[in-house]
């Protein structure tokens, strides 16, 4: 498997990115202005403030060349991984439904949570976010769960933004789209507390498969 | 408050809904402020 994490000005997870994906293949950055990824089997968009978040969180980098190409690779069904202002950047792009909004709290958030999988699995993963708070309109809210595009929900009681049906992380309806505001790249080492993140990781290999 | 200049005012709805806007979560007014 060979990864390409996206590297934007004012990213700042591209390097935990890097090592996880190492961890199940090959893995290299990728400059935002490259226009070509067809040497990838898949794309991390890694968390930041990519272009100091200005106007929104994602707004800007949605324009990048590199996302050009992004777009195309998903279209093909290419795994794509988007983390915390990956996530934003993925539905600033229309790649995933819905928004991120500034937390319910209105305050910087950072710590451990605990995260339900769509298979009931649980995993212990950290967010770190100020614009983590998952909002669609209550129709596409439907739509989503309809089409089983929840992959992880935060478990009760822990949602830490306010999101909308405690979802944490969902999937384009074709499954091979992936965002999720906690940072499974943060959780591959025991010595950080938790490997849980792998997971995330394994089953985007799963998705290429 | 975003602050443009524009050449052509008639583009900028557009301009707005494409790129400075989120339309799932904002809305926008436009506002003239020079004699342009």
């Amino acid at each position: 498997m060979r990864w390409g994490v996206l590297q934007f000005p004012g990213s700042c997870d591209e390097r935990d990115a890097l090592h996880a994906c190492s961890l199940i293949g090959e893995a290299r950055l990728v400059w935002h202005e490259q226009r070509d990824l067809d040497g990838f089997d898949a794309i991390v968009i890694p968390g930041g403030f990519s272009y100091g978040d200005y106007l929104r969180a994602g707004a800007i980098a949605r324009f990048s060349p590199a996302m050009e190409a992004v777009a195309e690779l998903a279209a093909d069904g290419r795994p794509v991984l988007g983390i915390c202002n990956g996530f934003q950047v993925l539905c600033e792009a229309n790649l995933l439904p819905g928004a991120l909004l500034r937390n319910e709290s209105l305050r910087f958030i950072c710590r451990q949570v605990e995260l339900v999988a769509a298979d009931d699995e649980r995993l212990s993963i950290p967010v770190k976010h100020g614009e983590g708070r998952y909002y669609a309109p209550e129709e596409m809210l439907d739509a989503i769960e309809a089409n089983g595009q929840v992959a992880y929900r935060y478990a009760p009681g822990q949602n830490p933004n306010g999101s909308a049906r405690d979802i944490a992380g969902l999937t384009n309806e074709a499954g091979n789209v992936l965002g999720l505001m906690p940072h499974p790249e943060h959780a591959v080492d025991a010595m950080t507390g938790s490997t849980d993140g792998l997971a995330v990781f394994e089953r985007m290999v799963a998705v290429a498969a | 408050m975003v602050e443009l200049e524009a050449d052509d005012p008639g583009q900028l709805p557009a301009l707005c809904e494409k790129l400075l806007a989120n339309p799932l979560i904002e809305d926008f007014e436009i506002e003239s402020v020079d004699g342009a």
